[in-house]
Order: C-alpha cells, then structure tokens, then sequence
C-alpha cells in the first residue's frame, strides 16, 4: 500500500501515542473500523443482542415494551390497556394455539424468542423447567402474591411456585340436555351409560387423550396417571368397544360452540366454556351441568417468565398487576374461570356473575379434582385415542 | 402481443365490416346448454358465498358468541378499535399473503415454464417432491421449518429471517410455490414451442421472447396461479403458528387461538371488513382497466385468456 | 444454432433453477425420512437419532393405522371426483361461455369466499346446518323434512366440508385447462359437423388433459394429507390419518413415530396414485386407440413436453 499522503490524525493520551503510532497504519484502522462498522450494523439488525446473558429483574426501571405470549382472549383488555396507563411498558398480546407450540417454538429460538410473559398450563411445566425454558420469578417484585388463594398455589408441578403463579384454572365435567335425557346424571359412570343409550350418536368427547383416557381412569377412581399397562388396557377395551361406536364428535370446546345450536345431547367440557354456552343458550334450563364424581381433572394456566426475556422488569410489574383484587376480578369477568384469587366468591356474588356454582367450587369438590401428570403412559394413551377416534369414524 | 387466432382475426373484421346499420351475420345463440351451465355457475357460486353471507350477517351480533345472535348493532365492529391485536394479527396476515403470493408466483412460473419448455426425467423427480411436500401434514413442514429459519437467522447470522414477515411469507410459499408451478406448466405444456421460435427468428433476444411470447402465454396461469397463491398464504394456520415471532401473530393463529375461550363476534367483523375491502380492491382493479382504455381491455382479456 | 445455443444455455439455467427450487421442499422431507430412523428419548424429549433403526415403522404399521387410512382413502377419492363434478363445469362455463372481459372478476369471485379465515367459514356453515337454525325450520315448515336437519357430524357433513374449501383448487386448474383449448380448434370442430359431445370428448377433453391432472392432484394430495377439514363438519366421520401424523408431532412429541407414519402415508399415496393413474390408462385406451391418426410420417416439431398419454399426435 502506498504511503498516505495526508497523516492521519488522532487525538489520544500521550501515554498511548507511542502505542497507536505502532499498532495502527491507516490500512489497519480501516478495516478495523469496517469491521467495527459491519459488526455495528449486523448487531442493530439482529434483535435482542444474541449472546448476551439475559437481564436479571432486580426493581428497577421497568422498560417501555412487553411481549407476552398467551392463548388470545385470555386477558381482560381494560387491564392490559390499564397496566400501559399506569406503569408505562406498551403490551404486545401474541397467541398461541397449544402448548406443545409454545415449547417447541421455546426450544427452537434457544433463549432468543422474544417472548417475556408466557402463559403455559400446569402439567407442561415440569418439562418446561428442565429443559431451562423458564427463569425463576423474583418473588420480591410480586407483593400481591398475598392475595391469591392458598389452595391454588404450590401445585405439584411447581410446589414453592418458583417458576409459576396461577393465572386460571378449571376442570372438566360434562353437560346434557334435560330433554333428551331425563334422568338424573351426577358421575362419570353415569356419563357412559348415557353415552351408549339416550345419547347415542350425539354425544362428543374432548378432543384430548388427556379427556378421552382419563374419564375412564376418573369414572372407576383410578389413578389417572398410572402407567399400569393392565389398567391402561382396560380403558382401551372399554373406551374403543363401548364407547367410541357412540361418539358424534371430538370438541375441546364443544361447551361455547354447540350447546346454543343444540346439536348434541351429551358433551364433555370445560367448566367456563359449558358455562358461557349454557348462559348464551336461548333456553338455560334445559341444560344441565354436571361436576362429575368421583374423580376428575384440574388444570391451571399459569404466568411464567421465558428464559431470556428482553424485559424482566416489566413482566414482573405486570404479574404483579394482574393479581391485584379489582384486575383478578375484571380477568374472572371476562375469562369466566376462577383466577385463584382470595376471597372472590363474595365480590363475584356482588358484581352480579351469573352461575358462580361453575367457577366457584367447595373444599369437598376440589378435593376430587386432580391434577395431570406427564409420564411414560403418554404414547400409550395417544395409541388408545387414535383408536377411539378410528372406531367412532368407523 | 395477444394471440388470436386466424378465426377470430376473420370475425373481428366481419364485425366490423357489418357494423353500419347492416344486420350481423352471426346472432348469438342462447342454447339450452348455455343456459344450463350459467345456472349451475351461479348455484356454485351461491354455494360458495352462502357462508359468507351468513357471517357477514352475525358480524352485526351484539351478543358475547359469535355463533348466537343476540341483536343487531355495531358494538362488534366499535371493539375492534380497543383491540390491536386484533388489528395487527389482520395487518400481518394481509402483507405476509402478498409477500408469499409475489414470491410463489415469480419462483413457480419459473419452474412451470422450465417444466413445461424443457422437459425432461427431472421434471417428474421434481414434481414428485413437490407433491410430497403437499402430502405431508403442515405440521410437518412447521417443525422442519422452524429450526432451519432459527439456524438460517441465529447460528448463520442471516438477521432478516428473525424478521416475522420474512418467516412468515417464506413459510407460506412454499406449498404455493408447487401449486403456481403446476398450473403454469398445465398451461404451456403441449403447446408447440412454435411461437418462441418464430419470436427467435425474427431476432428477438431470449429475454424478449421470454417476455413478450412465453410469459403472455403463460399469463393466465400466472394470474389465476398468484390469485390462488394469494388465498392459500392468507389461510396458512400451523406453519405461521410455529415461524412467527413476537409481535406478528396472524390472524387465522389468533382465531385458533381464540377458539379455546369461544369466539366473540369481532371475528366476524373483521371477516366482514376484509371481505368488503378485497371487493373494494377488485372494483378498483376493474376500473382501472375499464378507463384506461383499450390496450388496457387487451391486456385484460390476455391476462384472462380471451 | 441461436436456437440450440439459447435452448442449451436454457436448459443448463433451468437445472439449475429446479435445484435451488427444490432446496425448500426437499427440508422437510429429508428431515422427515432421517427422523423416521430415530427414536423418543425419554418422556420430555421429541427424538433423538444416535441409534438408527427401523422400529418405528413396525410401531407405526398397526390395524389403527390402515383402518384410518381407508377412511381417508374413501374421503379423499370420493371428495376429488365431486369436486371434479361440480368445479368442472363451472371451469368450462367461466372459459366458454362468459364474457372474456368478465372471465377475470369470475376467477376473483370464485376465490373471495376463501379469503375469510377457514374456522370462521366452518361457524357459518355450522350455522346453517344447525339441527334448530333456520334451515332446519324452513325445511321443516316445506315438508321436505320431517324432524331436525340431522346434516351434521355425517358422512355427507364431511364431504360437504371438503368439497367446499377444495372447490378453488379444482376449479382454477381447470378453468386454466380449458382456456388452453381456445375456441379455433373447437369452432373448427363445430364446423366439420361434429356436436357438442363429440367436440367436448373428442376436441377440448384431450387438450385440457394436462389441466385435469392437476387440478385432480392437487386436490387429492393436499386433501389426504389434511385431518381438519374433514373433521368441522363431519365430527368423528372425518377421522383422517394426518391427523394421527399431527398427534405424534403435537401430544405425544414422538417425532420419530410421527416421522415414520409421515413416510408411510407419503408411500401409500404415491401407491394409490400409482393405482388410479393405470386404471385411467386403461380406461381411456379405447379412446385413444380411436383417435389416433397418423397422416404420413410424424413431422419433426420442436421438443415439447410428451405427456403422459400422448393424446396430442390425435385429433384432426
């Protein structure tokens, strides 16, 4: 390279003359500063800063912006838009359509998904834990803590609740129409027969191995979970055999859609979703709910921080938020499942909720609800639902 | 350049010759047939729209489900306006369709003439593959995609495919690509390659040739190719749901999602406001062409085979 | 020589375009048939492929799997030939019988329905089909029923679902395929004396040939490897083997299953298609055979694309 003809000048210490004299030509500084450049431009693009180690929440200023990941309509938008009026941080909602999605999208992005918030349900989190997806909430940040129920927090999957809070949680029952079976319905044995009588041909089950499986575990008061291939070989015969020639239909969320339309006389579901199909129905009284006996499920959804979340701050002020009373009931309003809070049965009665007995429930009835444990019997129980499902197409 | 045959040539100018006051030579006969076959075009098509309508209809429900009339009023549509989810999931889906059409359509009417001019045993290796791509449940090509765009974006350095829009419209193109390419060589395949070589002869450079004879005989593939390509992006579900990323759920994800809570009548509002606004596009598209005259009403019947 | 020079460098490019084409696609399938030699490690983990085997496609060929895939067989061929029904002539309709100037807004029209969200499209079907909605009632009150619309969660639901959101994919091929014939040949028929069956089987059939096969497989691909659209409408009937694919991807993250299940509905597809186009072969030989006329030696034409059934050394 020629000499330059003009000498480059730099403005340095005059300890570091010597030292920059020596170690930097103008060939040199070029290509470091194209480097310098280069590397500058590729940083700006790529969002998050990948490699670095992700922000601790420590208290201090919440940043403006939040990601959080839940299903959609999941949040009351009077409290979204509150929280951004209050404390400042602009909420980004993106949804989700199931779980393993989210997992599988968290695994992929290996810390870099962008998410802050994401709502998983319960019996996802242990996988969730140890595949380091989740970071460990700052329980300082969250005072309101205090005002969630006891009961519905230290679950089996999280028991001291470092990972977790209870967002909403529900259980699975099923509701008939009084016109078509007059009879009284009160257990899962009950749903069955049923199901292979007056039912027959308009029933629908969830589209769930955990639903279609464990009704036969929760009717027989079995161990839900258990991995005991006799046991799980006595729900497969029962359910492809007796059941499966009856069932109409496989709907998670048979609840809202089809009691209104009356197409089906029995249908398993969720507690919230048979409640806003009852309530929207033109004619409630002629649909039953039933919390069946003596065994059934609970599920919860829960707020948890993603490792590597851009924004540790806002999302704990955020958690934090949505557990406070006049935030946890605009959520149960608008949800219509119970948020776990203290307390809220009266508050509810006093703003009018209609159907508490669906949200609501007694020590004795949570008692018979238990939660879902993921094992080895997994592939087992797709199996026996794949076949289910054939034999009612059949 | 349009195309027209030796007989239309003729009755254009027997039109035209016949014009002053004379009576026309050929009437036109309604036969039974064709009035058979309009029948049956506006049955399907009712078929077709009967949905529709009927959404359009419950997106005016004051009530909390979608699917339960309550009563008639514009709330549905005042909620949008307190919703930016909503309104982003719509915006998403609109760009990322238009980005992943453009895309399928360019790479598929290169592929479709490439197949259909210069043919040979890779055509059928390669539209076996393309095929079994189609075949394979979405979730497939979803769980595929995602680590390669992930690796593509992280490890390679490549930031644009952390770009939600980019993952999405790559994402969608792909099955859209294979349906364009089909088409597109459906409609040249067979077809003597007589013109292009005439356009040769008479000194027209490949490029030329291209342009002007190959894609012009190709346009309605093309055209009914992007249209279809347009539709399949708009409604890709699964793929979409694993590429997205923060701040781009689009809107067929969302529903989905919103299935799980019972669909409010939002839904329908914004189905009903993207329906109105694609017929609004379309109406402008027509008048464009009507105004600009007659190259334009050429171009036009080119584009759609007349 | 310009052309041979140009039809050289042509085809070298266009090698080279299926190649980077076909990058995209071959992913999935790659990572599918690699997957399909692994296995699940462990309940929370979705494959791992340090000991390759076969053990998964003896997993996944079980009575579930071929029971399932008859359902799909039957949905998927009865769905692609009504489909081929009714989009047909309204294919032939929009190319023949419109006004070129409408021909445009026809194919938009024929697409607008389906720029609405599919699950949204099913609620307004599901509204209609309702056992207490107002068709029920309407067709109560006619007489042309006598109990509640009983339409739903049948056999004919599903095909009702399938063939409404697969009716584009038939039609514009088609339409497409039609056009292609363009009306000199036909009109040349018509004036040689040939009505308006014989011209159809004997003129613009074969010429749209190309056309048919890919409206035909593409509807019936895509559809067999769909388990949705099946299932909105038609409930437990629209039980379709993708859906077991999904299942093992989703709930029970074995991808190793999944993948090998993948392969094997890709193989029994290929298989099927392989059936269906000899019996159509076999079908049309007599056709064929009938058609063909040959005046004097084969002129030397420039390369095209033979097709399959080299129908075009036929008419006239």
């Amino acid at each position: 390279m020629i000499q330059p003809r003009t000498p480059l000048r730099i403005l340095a210490p005059e300890g570091a003359a010597p030292l920059i004299a020596r170690e930097l030509s103008r060939r040199r500084f070029l290509s470091l500063a194209a480097l310098a450049g280069g590397a500058t431009v590729l940083a700006a693009c790529t969002p998050g800063g990948s490699g670095a180690p992700a922000p601790q929440a420590t208290g201090g200023a919440l940043e403006d912006s939040l990601s959080v990941y839940t299903w959609a309509e999941y949040d009351a938008p009077e409290v979204v838009e509150a929280f951004s009026a209050e404390l400042g941080p602009k909420v980004t909602l993106d949804s989700y359509g199931s779980n393993e999605e989210l997992i599988a999208k968290l695994v992929a992005a290996k810390g870099t998904s962008g998410y802050d918030i994401v709502v998983p349900t319960g019996v996802f989190i242990p996988q969730m834990i140890e595949q380091g997806l989740l970071q460990k909430l700052n329980k300082d940040l969250l005072p309101n803590i205090a005002n969630m129920d006891p009961a519905f927090l230290g679950r089996a999957w999280d028991p001291s609740n470092d990972y977790s809070i209870c967002k909403a949680w529900g259980t699975t029952g099923y509701v008939y129409d009084k016109t078509v079976i007059t009879r009284e319905l009160t257990t899962w044995a009950d749903y069955f027969d049923a199901a292979q009588n007056e039912a027959s041909g308009k029933t629908a089950m969830s589209d769930d191995p955990a639903g279609v499986v464990g009704s036969y575990f929760w009717a027989n008061d079995v161990d839900w979970n258990t991995d005991d291939p006799d046991e799980l070989e006595a729900a497969r015969a029962f359910l492809v055999e007796k059941i499966a020639p009856h069932v109409a239909a496989f709907d998670s969320s048979a609840g809202a859609n089809t009691i209104p339309q009356g197409t089906h006389a029995l249908l398993m579901a969720w507690n919230g979703d048979a409640r806003l199909g009852i309530q929207e129905s033109s004619d409630p009284d002629r649909w039953q709910w039933v919390l069946p006996g003596p065994q059934t499920e609970l599920w919860m959804d829960n707020w948890a921080i993603a490792t590597g979340a851009a924004h540790p701050e806002a999302a704990h002020a955020f958690i934090n938020f949505a557990m406070a009373p006049e935030n946890q009931m605009l959520n149960l309003e608008w949800v219509g499942y119970n948020v776990g809070g203290k307390d809220m049965q009266g508050a509810a009665e006093e703003a009018e909720v209609e159907r508490l007995d669906m949200i609501f429930f007694t020590p004795e009835q949570l008692d018979s609800m238990h939660e879902q444990v993921l094992n080895d019997s997994l592939s087992t129980r797709v199996e026996i639902y794949n076949e289910v499902k054939a034999a009612a197409g059949a | 350049m349009t195309t027209q045959t030796e007989t239309e040539t003729l009755l254009q100018a027997e039109a035209r010759a016949a014009r002053p006051g004379a009576a026309p030579r050929r009437r036109p006969r309604r036969s039974w047939s064709d009035v058979a076959f309009g029948v049956w075009g506006l049955l399907v098509m009712l078929f077709l729209f009967l949905p529709i309508i009927v959404i359009v209809v419950y997106s005016f429900n004051t009530g909390r489900l979608l699917a339960v009339w309550d009563g008639f009023g514009f709330d549905a549509f005042a909620s949008i306006l307190v919703k930016p989810a909503i309104q982003n999931a719509v915006r998403v889906s609109l760009i990322t369709a238009l980005i992943a059409a453009i895309i399928a359509t360019v790479l598929g009417t290169l592929a479709g003439i490439a197949m259909a001019r210069h043919p040979g045993k890779w055509v059928w290796w390669f539209l076996g593959l393309l095929l079994l791509v189609s075949v394979t449940p979405e979730i497939v090509d979803a769980v595929a995609l995602l680590p390669f765009m992930v690796f593509l974006g992280q490890d390679l350095g490549l930031s644009m495919f952390n770009d939600g829009i980019v993952r999405l419209s790559v994402g969608s193109s792909l099955f859209a690509t294979a349906v364009v390419s089909y088409i597109v060589r459906a409609r040249l395949v067979g077809q003597d390659a007589q013109l292009e070589e005439a356009s040769a002869d008479l000194y027209a450079t490949p490029f030329t040739t291209f342009r002007r004879i190959t894609l012009a005989l190709a346009m309605p593939a093309v055209l009914a190719g992007f249209l279809l390509a347009f539709t399949l992006s708009l409604d890709n579900t699964i793929v979409a749901a694993f590429v997205q990323v923060s701040g781009t759920t689009p809107w067929p994800v969302y529903v989905l999602s919103a299935l799980r809570t019972g669909l409010r009548p939002e839904i329908a509002a914004v189905s009903t406001i993207m329906l109105l606004l694609t017929l609004v596009a379309l109406a402008l598209v027509a008048l464009v062409l009507k105004r600009a005259g007659d190259s334009a009403t050429q171009i036009a019947r080119t584009m759609t085979g007349g | 020589m310009r052309n041979r020079a140009t039809g050289a460098t042509k085809k070298r490019s266009s090698h080279a375009q299926a190649g980077t084409a076909s990058a995209g696609p071959t992913a999935p399938v790659a990572m599918v048939v690699w997957f399909s030699f692994g296995y699940k490690p462990g309940v929370f983990g979705t494959h791992a492929n340090d000991v390759l085997s076969f053990d998964r496609y003896v997993e996944a060929i079980s009575p579930t799997f071929f029971a399932t895939f008859q359902n799909t067989l039957w949905v998927g061929i009865i769905g692609t030939v009504l489909c081929f029904a009714i989009g047909a002539p309204v294919a032939y309709w929009m190319a023949f019988k419109v006004k070129p100037q409408r021909r445009g807004i026809l194919i938009a029209l024929v697409l607008v329905p389906f720029w609405t969200n599919f699950l949204v499209r099913t609620i307004g079907w599901q509204v209609i089909l309702a056992p207490e909605g107002w068709l029920s009632t309407v067709l109560q009150g006619i007489g042309v029923l006598d109990g509640p619309l009983e339409l739903l969660y049948t056999r004919a639901a599903v095909i009702i679902g399938v063939v409404y959101n697969y009716l584009p994919l038939m039609v514009l091929p088609l339409f497409v395929a039609f056009d292609r014939v363009g009306p000199a040949l036909r009109e040349a028929s018509k004036d040689l004396g040939a009505g308006k069956i014989v011209t159809f089987f004997r003129v613009t059939l074969p010429l749209s040939q190309p056309g048919i096969i890919a409206g035909v497989l593409l509807v019936f691909i895509p559809l067999m490897g769909d388990y949705i659209t099946a299932t909105v409408l038609g409930g437990a009937k629209g039980n379709m083997v993708g859906q077991l694919v999904a299942g093992q991807f989703q709930t029970a993250q074995n991808w190793a299953l999944g993948s090998a299940m993948a392969v094997l509905l890709m193989l029994l597809i290929m298989v099927a298609i392989g059936v269906s186009a000899v019996i159509i072969w076999l079908v049309a030989l007599p056709f064929r055979s009938r058609n063909r006329l040959v005046l004097g030696p084969a002129p030397e034409t420039a390369k095209t694309d033979a097709a399959p059934a080299a129908i075009l050394e036929a008419t006239t």
